[in-house]
């Protein structure tokens, strides 16, 4: 990482797999730099304050929200956005079973959501309850009430698993 | 009769579920429109003032501002509104609440445009301004609008409440308050536009009504109706207050000068600020009834704050009051209910139009008079529960589809375990347990008035099937359940309908999406379009089968004869022989719910043509040291006639008791403090209890297959059997919503329970 003639930051990531480099404003937040730079609408904003999670991104493996996160802090890392998830085998795994589970109403906190989960499920294959309540306790979603949602990771994790009405 | 269908009652994937799940939709934040101008609106920094000046040459000459608008660039008619006109797109003489938009900025970029905004140089000369509505009513009280403060009102009269209250055994009286409430949907309001090659605005919009916000942009910009076009974006979420004209107004108008694309992307904080909210109600009840528990007389005051503008207001006012009472058979009532202008931030839809803040007062009531009766708080709403049959307060007699008792009974299990077994249990001194009900009824569509649906179904020659239908499905997932209607009615395989929806260029109005309306009535709709295509495919199957079309059924893709499957020909050989003959395969429905409207003295009449119910048991425990409060498990059982795609409505039912835990213990919007959601919280996944749904089906006749509706009916019962489950385990009543933690503090202290 380093500043330019114009005030800008030049910086290196991977991006969904692929190196990718990219002057921007020291102050330019990861999510405009995503959403407008590099044109990847799939991550969206909700509320830009850390607040709703609409906006959660891998960053080098950890769910992170995209509006708290300056530019040139991704320098070096390893950023994955939903349009490289979408790739993944076991991401697309996570999204048959909340499709199963009709686990999306207007699919805006969606893509946020799928990778907090999927940020724990690659730390720990097999989490309880708490841990996945936990994992997205940041993201708001305001039409589902979560239930289908938890029910589908309990899918996710094991495919066998019914339909439970508990969240605790 | 319980007939075996295809595709109704099946949870088919949602309709571009897989799509949503990818990140692909584009909502209208996601629209690249080449050479886009940016566009931001200068909101009111007052309540109520009167602008002497608004001097933008500063801003103009800032480099990269292109252009900025006031009222004086409207070419049409400056007022908006969905039922009463009043609210300006910009404001012309004076701001009557923080957040009216003053001026439009249209720039090259962002930084530019917030950069304009800055410089805008706006005088203002304050007025005296009016918060509460009660003294919005007063004769020393500000004028709002030049007409009075009173936007509306409307009276419920019926039998002698005199004699009511004089034959009952008990009486209670109480005033309940409930607070500004925040939609919070997840996507902050969204345009973009352009002018296309005749010379038409098109403009993509996050919306519930894209028919409505057309003749609205249209009557701003005194353009006709066909040089305006809305197409709804992916919307995420709207709960009723994408009911609103929000963005679209200003796209239009930038669009109209300048003839290039634009947008227009709320931040969370403008959303917050400068979008209607849940009308703050004060309900004043007072309720009689005999020594058997039958209901006997009640006398109703209702305050609806509409807040600066009248948006949705007059609806809200009307349904609260033909809701005031709830889902019981009642003779003798006088209900009143007002809605008064203040310099609040305007309040408009939002899910339940009132119902949910009526159900709070008239749930909370039937717990006290059965506390006063010594009775049990479900065998009072047995007793009083509207049933085939019975009389509405407005005088509708119920024929159909009254599923309260059923609901009632679905409950009663879950209910007496509950009591027996969970409500006794030992858990440590500084926690009290409570369970309690909440009951509610849901009249489906508008109060009294008109609101039609319209669709239109084509097959094209190789017999697959296309809808058209202006249903704005904000993701509760109607565009699944009308699609699952026409594959039901055509034999079809639901995989294989295409759709094309909420487009004013390509289809046709659907109305609101709101109400609980789209699947009874647009789904009514979608039959009818159906229905008539279907009749022209059998005829055409009747000559070349040689046999008479009424003996024909169209099942798994092909006319065929009911009696003998194996004769039947395919659509798609019909569909080309149609095309040969130069027929065009198509059908037009629709529909507008049977309905009178309301006596304006007494309030009198058929409102809706049907009704939903539920109730909602909620098992909660309360820390009274904290006053935390941790709802356990709610039990929901809704009568939804049919459940067309019982996973969506399983999925309104979880998440409008989700909103209606928020309702009930967290959520406040505070006018001119709350901000955005750091200080406005909504319930997270933590927050939420076990939840199980129940679904009801006692069929409604005139319903799609049977279907009524449930997004609405699903938060009412909430908040109320939270707050009877709070009664019982404080012994002490909150009465103002939300019940949050200073409020629970303050009943179990009040109750002496404070360091039990």
């Amino acid at each position: 990482m380093q500043g330019n003639e114009q005030g800008l930051v030049d910086i290196s990531i991977t991006l969904n797999g692929r190196e990718q480099k990219v002057a921007v404003p020291a102050d330019m937040s990861a999510l405009k730099l995503i959403r407008e730079v590099l044109g990847l609408k799939g991550t969206k904003e909700g509320c830009s304050i850390g607040e709703c999670g609409a906006c959660t991104i891998l960053v080098d493996r950890q769910a992170v929200n995209a509006c708290l996160v300056f530019a040139p802090q991704l320098d070096g890392k390893d950023v994955q956005t939903i349009e490289g998830l979408n790739r993944e085998p076991r991401f697309q795994a996570l999204q048959q079973a909340f499709l199963d589970r009709h686990a999306v109403q207007c699919g805006f906190c969606t893509p946020g959501l799928l990778i907090s989960v999927y940020a724990l499920l690659l730390e720990e294959p097999c989490p309880d309850r708490d841990e996945v309540i936990r994992s997205i306790a940041g993201n708001l979603c305001r039409c589902t009430g979560y239930h289908q949602i938890l029910s589908g990771v309990d899918r996710a994790i094991n495919p066998d698993a019914e339909w439970r009405p508990d969240v605790g | 009769m319980n007939l075996v269908y295809q595709t109704v009652g099946q949870s088919i994937d949602k309709k571009d579920g897989r799509q949503r799940l990818r990140g692909e939709p584009l909502f209208s934040a996601d629209l690249e429109l080449e050479n886009a101008l940016v566009l931001k609106v200068l909101r009111s920094s007052k309540a109520h003032a009167e602008i002497e000046s608004i001097d933008s040459d500063a801003a103009s000459a800032l480099p990269g501002v292109v252009q900025i608008f006031t009222a004086r660039d409207i070419p049409g008619r400056n007022l908006m509104g969905i039922i009463n006109k009043d609210q300006p797109l910009l404001v012309v003489d004076k701001v009557r609440s923080l957040g009216d938009a003053v001026a439009l900025v249209a720039a090259e970029s962002e930084t530019a445009a917030n950069a304009a905004l800055q410089a805008i140089r706006v005088d203002y000369r304050d007025l005296p301004a009016v918060f509460d509505p009660q003294q919005a009513l007063t004769e020393e009280a500000p004028l709002i609008h030049a007409e009075g403060n009173l936007l509306c009102r409307r009276d419920i009269i019926r039998g002698d409440i005199h004699a009511g209250f004089a034959a009952a055994a008990v009486i209670v009286e109480q005033t309940y308050q409930t607070s500004f409430v925040e939609h919070a949907f997840l996507e902050p309001d969204a345009g973009a536009g352009y002018v296309d090659s005749d010379g038409v605005l098109v403009i993509h919009a996050s919306t519930q009504n894209p028919h409505y916000d057309r003749s609205e942009v249209s009557g701003v910009l005194r353009l006709p109706k066909e040089r305006v076009r809305i197409i709804q974006a992916a919307t995420g979420g709207g709960f009723g207050s994408k009911l609103d004209v929000n963005c679209q107004g200003f796209i239009g108008l930038a669009l109209y000068h300048l003839q290039r694309p634009v947008r227009l992307v709320y931040t969370r904080e403008e959303s917050f600020l400068a979008t209607a909210k849940r009308h703050p109600l004060t309900i004043t009840m007072k309720s009689g009834v005999d020594s058997t528990g039958k209901l006997t007389a009640a006398k109703v005051r209702i305050l609806c704050d509409t807040g600066a503008y009248g948006s949705y207001g007059i609806a809200v006012v009307s349904r609260a009051a033909v809701h005031a009472l709830g889902p019981y058979a009642l003779d003798n009532v006088a209900i009143e209910s007002l809605g008064v202008y203040t310099n609040n931030p305007y309040c408009g839809a939002m899910r339940g139009f009132g119902a949910p803040q009526a159900a709070f007062a008239s749930e909370s009531q039937m717990d006290l008079l059965a506390a006063e009766l010594g009775m049990d708080p479900l065998k009072i709403r047995k007793i009083n529960a509207l049933r085939p049959g019975s009389v509405t307060v407005t005088g509708q007699k119920l024929e159909a589809s009254v599923g309260y008792l059923e609901c009632l009974e679905a409950i009663e299990p879950y209910y007496q375990a509950a009591k027996a077994e969970w409500l006794p249990a030992q858990v440590p001194e500084y926690r009290r347990r409570g369970i309690g009900l909440g009951g509610m009824f849901y009249g489906i569509g508008n109060t009294g008035t008109k609101n039609p649906s319209t669709a239109r179904v084509v097959m094209d020659q190789t017999g697959q099937a296309t809808l058209y239908t202006g249903c704005a499905d904000i993701g509760q997932g109607s565009s699944t359940v009308l699609i699952q209607i026409l594959a039901e009615t055509l034999g079809l395989e639901y995989e294989n309908i295409q759709m094309v929806a909420a487009d004013t260029g390509r289809t046709t109005s659907a109305g609101a999406t709101s109400a609980s309306r789209q699947t009874y009535i647009s789904g009514n709709a979608v039959l009818d379009a159906s229905k008539k295509l279907a009749a022209i495919l059998c005829s055409l199957g009747a000559r070349q089968l040689k046999t008479a079309a009424s003996d024909l059924v169209l099942r798994k893709g092909q006319v065929q004869d009911r009696r003998d499957p194996s004769r039947g020909i395919s659509l798609a050989e019909l569909a080309a022989l149609a095309r040969k003959q130069g027929i065009e395969l198509f059908g037009e429905g629709r529909f507008d719910p049977v309905t009178t409207s309301l006596d304006p003295e007494t309030g009198q009449g058929d409102p809706y043509a049907t009704y939903a119910f539920a109730c909602q048991l909620a098992l909660l425990s309360v820390d009274v040291l904290t006053g935390e409060v941790r709802v356990d498990k709610v039990v929901a059982a809704h009568d939804v006639g049919r459940a067309v795609h019982p996973e969506n409505v399983k999925g309104q039912i979880c998440g409008g008791v989700a909103m209606g835990l928020g309702f009930a213990l967290m959520e406040a919007f505070e006018p001119g403090k709350t901000e955005s959601l750091k200080d406005y919280h909504i319930p997270t996944c933590s927050d939420m209890p076990e939840v199980i749904p129940l679904i009801v089906e006692s069929e409604e006749p005139s319903g799609p297959y049977g279907a009524k509706g449930v997004g609405e009916p699903a938060l009412i019962p909430t908040a109320p059997a939270i707050a009877n489950g709070l009664a019982l385990a404080l012994g002490e009543r909150i009465t103002t919503l939300p019940a949050n933690l200073e409020r629970v503090l303050e009943a179990g202290l009040k109750a002496g329970l404070f360091g039990a």
